[in-house]
């Protein structure tokens, strides 16, 4: 309790979450707002806009943003698509200690074993089930924010 | 049966293989000179130029020609020595003998490495011209030409003949496709007729007929006629006996000499006849009395033999004429017919008796592959197959075709009633098509002119020696197994027909081709619309799920029970929704991901389905029955485990005994490599009209939560992991009794 107590005092790098779907978005968002530790979320809707964000370039040229501790990832994106983001991410040399977890609908095993491959930290299937997905999310922040330690200049 | 082949060998021997192209002899109605070229040096010489020309043999030998004959004659021969002989025959010669001079007709040719000169002396002198020759044929060639049918042709021909040699008796032969001769046409002041009556092959040897078409006249002025030996026996230039082919004067096989004698002909002529280079008939003339027949005579009756071998083509093909017409037409359907058609024997079976009228058959049978349409009277299935085999291997040009097929095929003794006649087509050895048509037997009373089976005279060193037939006396034989034989309009029209329905059959095999390749891309556009669709179906579902949740907990106070109770219904029926799409998106994957073939122990497999179902219904009690191991196999060893998984957990669900079993086990069959494979239960069992929905997708039999439930793709699950190994899947069900599931898991090798 007291570590936990610790760790919500100290302050949180954001959670970046790149989703289209503005009701997975709420989901996530109702049961990111019930846990104990309060975690900036940054939201992009797309990959370009996450790449934008990450490179701070076009309109987020100007924010002043710390890196995100954990990038939560839907492969299937309008435009520059989940898989493209993830291996871009995954080959700079600057961002790829960001931590990524794929959050998806893909069951494939191909998307799976490709994820992987480009270096995806975590792969977890979107629940269909109130129940599952709110101990999913709160054992993926547990964990990331919680139980890992990440280099430090993420956290600065 | 012994004395059978006998007379068979004896046949061979005396007949077939007689060398009667080198006899060594000539007849004695002429001197035969043969020359050294090119310098025409007499080498050899017949014993009897001291008779003809009144020069002993001996005389002769050695010298050259232009000892015999004057500067022009010799000039002439030597001229064309390298060119054509055709253009000198006959030479009008003149031979200085020691008290006058003696006119000859001379016929050169060049044979055997040497010139062969034959000399006759000519009856009366003064030669013939040119207009004598005119009028000679003049008349019997306008009236060929005006002659309506064949056989008029024939009657025409040796009425003229007979009036130009004064034969008593002239004759045309016709050759049947066995080589029996039928007498067609007959002119003659005997009293007994020939016409109509019938020889056998064996009466003209295969090496006659031979001579018969390098000569295409063969003149015995006397069959009594003592022959003249050749001085030196062999040519010099080989040491071989001279080859007399091409020889006028060549001496008579004295085995033909005796079938004269036989026949009381003394003098005998014949003219081929010949068509397409082959020959076709004989005129032939018989005389009772020693006959000569001067070279220019010959010439004539040589040269309407020739005019009438012309004719023949045309007469034979303006008859049947509407016949052709017919056929013609009756062609034109049936391919507009055939080409409709998408199926080669769909297109058959729409033709029905037009495919009989087609050659005039009573029953017909069209294969393709393993299928088989019958049309009329035919032999049963099994004896076709062995026909049709035996057919095969002796098809000529895609062809085959026989009027008496029980003489060729004893096997078709039993069924000779409805096809002792066989038309055999093949259009493709590929794709097994063929086509055979049948005509029944019919009786034929045939005239011998004599007995056809020739006596053999028991020889006084107890060999067998056959001799010509004594007897032409009129000899009657039924014969039997035999159909009327096709014509050769209707195989030409069958030929026709074959060429036109490869060219259909080759299209439909190209659509089908197509069409396949089509239904392939349709399928997998269709897989990957069900894989995209089942996954875009899950965020919305995912949405409805969650948002009924957050109703549930922001609004419970306010909810009246009857309200959460809905909700509740609401997010069940997500989940179920979201097995359902699971299910599809499962099945979906299943035809997108590639098979891995490994060898796999289905023994052990089976028992880790069996362990882990077991282990998930620890309170279910059946009895697992596998009779002996299962074997291994080639196959996906992944998706051969859920096709043992969904087989084995359906037989076990859909029970309601006391005492469960499922028995697991395989069949070997003859022929086949491949086990097929079962599972059986004594469960609920398949009404019958309900056995072929089991596989469609999402098709449930029963309540959704009766027998624990499920979303009705596995089954589904289970004939797509058999399809994609190539197999087949089928069950047999006794309802309140149990099934069986029987399957294969690769391709069953096409019989």
């Amino acid at each position: 309790m007291t570590s936990n107590l610790a760790v919500s005092n100290r302050r949180m790098p954001p959670l970046l979450v790149v989703e289209d779907s503005n009701e997975d978005f709420e989901a996530l968002q109702r049961l990111l707002a019930r846990l104990p530790l309060t975690i900036p979320i940054q939201r992009c809707i797309n990959g370009d806009q996450a790449l934008a964000c990450l490179y701070r370039t076009g309109a987020y040229e100007d924010h002043q943003l710390p890196r995100p501790g954990l990038i939560m990832l839907d492969l299937n994106l309008p435009g520059t698509d989940g898989r493209e983001v993830l291996r871009r991410i995954k080959q700079e040399k600057m961002l790829k200690e960001i931590p990524i977890v794929i959050f998806t609908t893909s069951s494939n095993p191909q998307d799976i074993e490709d994820c992987y491959q480009y270096g995806v930290n975590s792969y977890i299937i979107k629940p269909i089930n109130f129940a599952q997905l709110k101990r999913d999310v709160q054992v993926i922040v547990d964990y990331w924010f919680v139980v890992t330690t990440l280099p430090s200049d993420l956290e600065d | 049966m012994a004395e059978m082949t006998d007379r068979v060998s004896v046949d061979l021997t005396n007949c077939d293989r007689e060398p009667i192209h080198i006899p060594g002899q000539i007849q004695p109605h002429g001197v035969l000179l043969v020359l050294h070229a090119p310098d025409l040096n007499i080498i050899q010489v017949s014993n009897n130029t001291q008779e003809l020309m009144g020069r002993p043999p001996e005389a002769l030998l050695g010298t050259p020609l232009s000892d015999l004959l004057n500067e022009p004659q010799t000039q002439q021969i030597q001229q064309c020595l390298t060119e054509d002989f055709e253009s000198v025959n006959p030479l009008n010669l003149s031979i200085a003998c020691p008290d006058r001079a003696i006119e000859f007709d001379g016929i050169v040719h060049r044979w055997d490495g040497v010139v062969m000169l034959e000399l006759e002396p000519r009856a009366n002198s003064g030669s013939p011209n040119f207009f004598d020759f005119y009028y000679q044929v003049k008349e019997p060639i306008t009236r060929i030409q005006k002659a309506p049918t064949l056989l008029d042709l024939c009657q025409v021909v040796v009425k003229e003949i007979r009036r130009i040699t004064g034969f008593e008796r002239v004759m045309v032969y016709q050759f049947d496709t066995e080589g029996a001769g039928t007498v067609i046409a007959e002119d003659t002041d005997q009293e007994t007729p020939y016409l109509g009556l019938r020889y056998p092959p064996s009466d003209i040897p295969k090496q006659a007929r031979q001579l018969y078409t390098l000569n295409w006249l063969r003149l015995i002025p006397d069959a009594y006629y003592q022959p003249v030996a050749l001085i030196p026996d062999y040519n010099p230039l080989t040491d071989r006996p001279l080859d007399l082919s091409l020889a006028v004067l060549r001496s008579v096989s004295p085995l033909h000499l005796e079938y004269l004698h036989n026949m009381g002909v003394t003098a005998s002529m014949s003219v081929s006849l010949m068509q397409d280079q082959k020959l076709w008939g004989l005129i032939a003339c018989h005389h009772s009395s020693p006959k000569y027949m001067p070279y220019h005579i010959r010439t004539v009756c040589e040269f309407i033999g020739q005019v009438m071998s012309a004719e023949l083509a045309n007469k034979e093909s303006s008859e049947d004429g509407e016949y052709k017409r017919q056929l013609k037409s009756l062609q034109t359907q049936v391919v507009e017919t055939l080409s409709q058609s998408n199926y080669f024997l769909d297109g058959v079976e729409q033709l029905n008796t037009q495919l009989l009228h087609l050659v005039n058959a009573t029953g017909a049978v069209v294969c393709s592959g393993d299928r088989r349409v019958y049309v009329g009277d035919t032999p049963t299935e099994a004896e076709i197959d062995i026909l049709l085999d035996w057919i095969k291997s002796r098809l000529d040009q895609s062809i085959f075709e026989t009027r008496s097929l029980p003489k060729q095929y004893p096997a078709a003794e039993s069924f000779k009633a409805i096809a002792s006649g066989v038309l055999a087509l093949e259009i493709s050895r590929i794709h097994h098509n063929y086509i055979l048509w049948f005509r029944p037997e019919v009786l034929q009373t045939v005239n011998w002119g004599g007995n056809p089976n020739k006596p053999v005279e028991v020889l006084d060193d107890g060999g067998l020696r056959m001799s010509p037939r004594k007897s032409f006396q009129l000899w009657r034989e039924t014969v039997q197994g035999c159909a009327l034989p096709w014509k050769p309009c209707e195989l030409e029209a069958v030929v026709e027909l074959r060429s036109l329905i490869v060219g259909i059959v080759l299209r439909q095999a190209e659509d089908l081709a197509a069409m396949n390749y089509e239904l392939k891309r349709s399928n997998e556009e269709l897989d990957s619309f069900a894989y995209i669709a089942s996954h875009d179906l899950k965020e919305p579902l995912r949405g409805i799920h969650n948002y009924a949740n957050f109703l549930m907990e922001d609004y419970a106070e306010t909810l009246t029970t009857d309200g959460v109770s809905k909700l509740e219904t609401l997010v069940r029926l997500t989940q179920r929704m979201e097995n359902l799409i699971n299910s599809l998106l499962h099945f979906s994957r299943l035809g997108r991901t590639e098979l891995m073939c490994q060898s796999v122990n289905l023994d052990q497999l089976v028992q880790q389905v069996i362990a882990t179902l077991t282990m998930a219904r620890p309170h279910i009690e059946v009895e697992f029955r596998i009779p002996r191991p299962l074997p291994n196999i080639g196959c996906d060893r992944a998706q051969t485990n859920e096709l043992f998984a969904n087989l084995i957990s359906n037989a076990i669900k859909y029970n309601d005994k006391p005492e469960k079993w499922v028995e697991i086990g395989f069949l070997t069959r003859e022929g086949t490599e491949h086990p097929t494979f079962y599972i059986r239960d004594n469960g609920i069992g398949i009404p019958q009209e309900h056995q072929q929905k089991i596989f469609q997708i999402f098709r449930r039999l029963h309540g959704r939560d009766e027998f624990g439930g499920g979303t009705g793709a596995g089954l589904t699950i289970v004939r797509k992991v058999v399809e994609r190994h190539g197999g087949r899947i089928w069950i047999e069900s006794i309802l309140t009794q149990g099934t069986t599931f029987y399957f294969t898991l690769a391709a069953e090798a096409v019989i």
